[in-house]
């Protein structure tokens, strides 16, 4: 894997795979995503709950949806309950 | 601890080494040929009759008419700027530059050598030379030592104690921040001058307005991760120069100039038969300017024709006249010779040409461009941490 040429500082370090990216998001009731990076979104496929590492300063608590867009797209988006914002991530 | 030496200007610094003349007078350094008009560095004299550094060239002429322009010289500025390196990993530091005028290593290896993290970085900076005006900082983490480095005074030396990271932080602008214009623009629209106001901020809210620069920016005001700094592998001195009585622009002799110095730095004998994988062509142009190439070859050799037939086309990009030619081996391959097979393995072919693939890359990007996916938890339920990107040499 062949990383960007540019950020060599960046590179030095090890990084995360697939780390989530913040997303814009619209819900509707019940908290499900309607909208997503302002796309209409035509399906949910499935929705979870992820629940981690409570016992730790940097608990997980997250609420999955894997949604179909308008445009066909695929896309998992979660909220993350203790930031109280959207992201996006392969799961 | 991580220590960051800050060399401001250092590319006028560089091309006013032949004009030191020119150091208390109102000097810039030229904008770059073909770019946008705007100045780069700027001498304190001119600062002083109110000329500053990115101003439009017609702007500053009017502001200061007794400005001089000083040419790039990018020979110059990579001459110096391995030099003040070579000088700090002659004191034992193991260097990571960031760019022209900054610099980054850690003082852990070499604390009990100097007797402590003061004298270590004091010899850094009698290393490097006062002549610079080099300014050092130190901290626990690389962004607070370059905020450190970027406050302190030429000539000192600026800790910062782990524990005092974040109130160091809070009062610095957030022009340290390694952020766009159009970003600077809108944190400034949303009343945030310190890097602390923005630390204060929930980091989800600032991901969800600025994305992925905004939360990098929030994680450096409270003080960026907690990487090790890696040192480079020292580059060899590995060069030949021809000088030229007058000067050159005809092609034929700029090409029978570059077979000659091909064949001096082929016979070298710290080259130990290992072939060039990474070679740079640099001149001195008649007016005093120069310029300089760098070329990492597809496949590392010492053949002098497929290396005349690389460099040689490098020559009609000269945009002068040259009074000096100079011809240097950047990075050398590690293995003397290749041992073909008869007959190679299934899958053998592919799996060199992929290492070599990669070789290239890291040869010509540095250390630390070539990374490998480690599974570290495939079991975890959070999906970034399954996976970690590592540096990987190959």
């Amino acid at each position: 894997m062949v990383a960007g040429s540019r950020d060599a500082r960046a590179r030095s370090a090890a990084g995360r795979l697939n780390a989530p990216r913040p997303a814009l998001v619209e819900a509707g009731p019940g908290g499900v995503p309607r909208v997503v990076n302002r796309e209409q979104v035509t399906l949910v496929r499935e929705e979870w709950r992820v629940v981690d590492r409570w016992w730790t300063e940097e608990p997980v608590d997250r609420r999955y949806f894997e949604v179909v867009l308008e445009s066909g797209r695929n896309v998992c988006v979660y909220r993350d309950r203790e930031a109280g914002c959207w992201f996006s991530q392969n799961a | 601890m991580i220590a960051c030496l800050l060399i401001p200007g250092f590319e006028l610094r560089a091309a006013l080494r032949a004009r030191p003349r020119l150091e208390l007078e109102p000097a810039a350094l030229a904008p770059e040929i073909g770019a946008e008009p705007l100045l780069g560095p700027v001498t304190a004299a001119a600062e002083a009759a109110g000329v500053r550094p990115g101003m439009r060239l017609g702007e500053a002429l009017a502001t200061c008419p007794a400005l001089v322009l000083v040419e790039r010289d990018p020979a110059a500025v990579e001459r110096e700027w391995e030099g003040v390196l070579r000088r700090l990993e002659d004191a034992g530091f193991a260097v990571d530059p960031v760019e022209h005028g900054v610099v980054v290593f850690e003082t852990r290896g070499v604390e009990r050598l100097y007797g402590g993290v003061q004298p270590a970085l004091e010899r850094a900076l009698a290393a490097v030379g006062a002549g610079w005006d080099p300014r050092l900082g130190a901290a626990g983490r690389r962004f607070t030592a370059l905020a450190a480095a970027s406050v302190a005074r030429p000539g000192q030396v600026l800790v910062v104690a782990p524990k005092e990271e974040e109130s160091f932080l809070e009062p610095l602008p957030l022009s340290l921040l390694p952020l766009s214009s159009e970003r600077y623009a809108e944190l400034e629209g949303l009343g945030l001058r310190r890097l602390g106001e923005l630390a204060r901020l929930p980091s989800g809210a600032v991901a969800e307005r600025l994305g992925p620069d905004g939360r990098k920016a929030w994680r450096l005001a409270h003080g960026g991760r907690r990487a090790r700094v890696r040192g480079r592998r020292p580059a060899s001195e590995l060069a030949e120069a021809l000088v030229f009585p007058e000067a050159v622009g005809n092609e034929l002799t700029l090409r029978r100039a570059l077979a000659s110095l091909l064949e001096r730095l082929l016979a070298r004998p710290e080259r130990a038969g290992r072939p060039f994988r990474k070679v740079a062509l640099a001149a001195r142009l008649v007016d005093g300017g120069s310029w300089r190439r760098a070329l990492t070859l597809r496949e590392a050799t010492a053949e002098p024709a497929r290396l005349r037939a690389a460099l040689g086309p490098k020559l009609a990009e000269l945009p002068a006249p040259i009074v000096e030619l100079r011809l240097e081996a950047v990075e050398l391959a590690e293995h003397a010779g290749q041992q073909l097979a008869l007959v190679e393995p299934a899958g053998e072919e592919a799996t060199a040409r992929l290492r070599e693939g990669l070789r290239q890359v890291r040869a010509s990007t540095g250390t630390g461009s070539v990374c490998a996916v480690v599974e570290v938890a495939p079991w975890s339920r959070v999906p970034e941490t399954r996976a970690l990107v590592v540096p990987r040499d190959v």
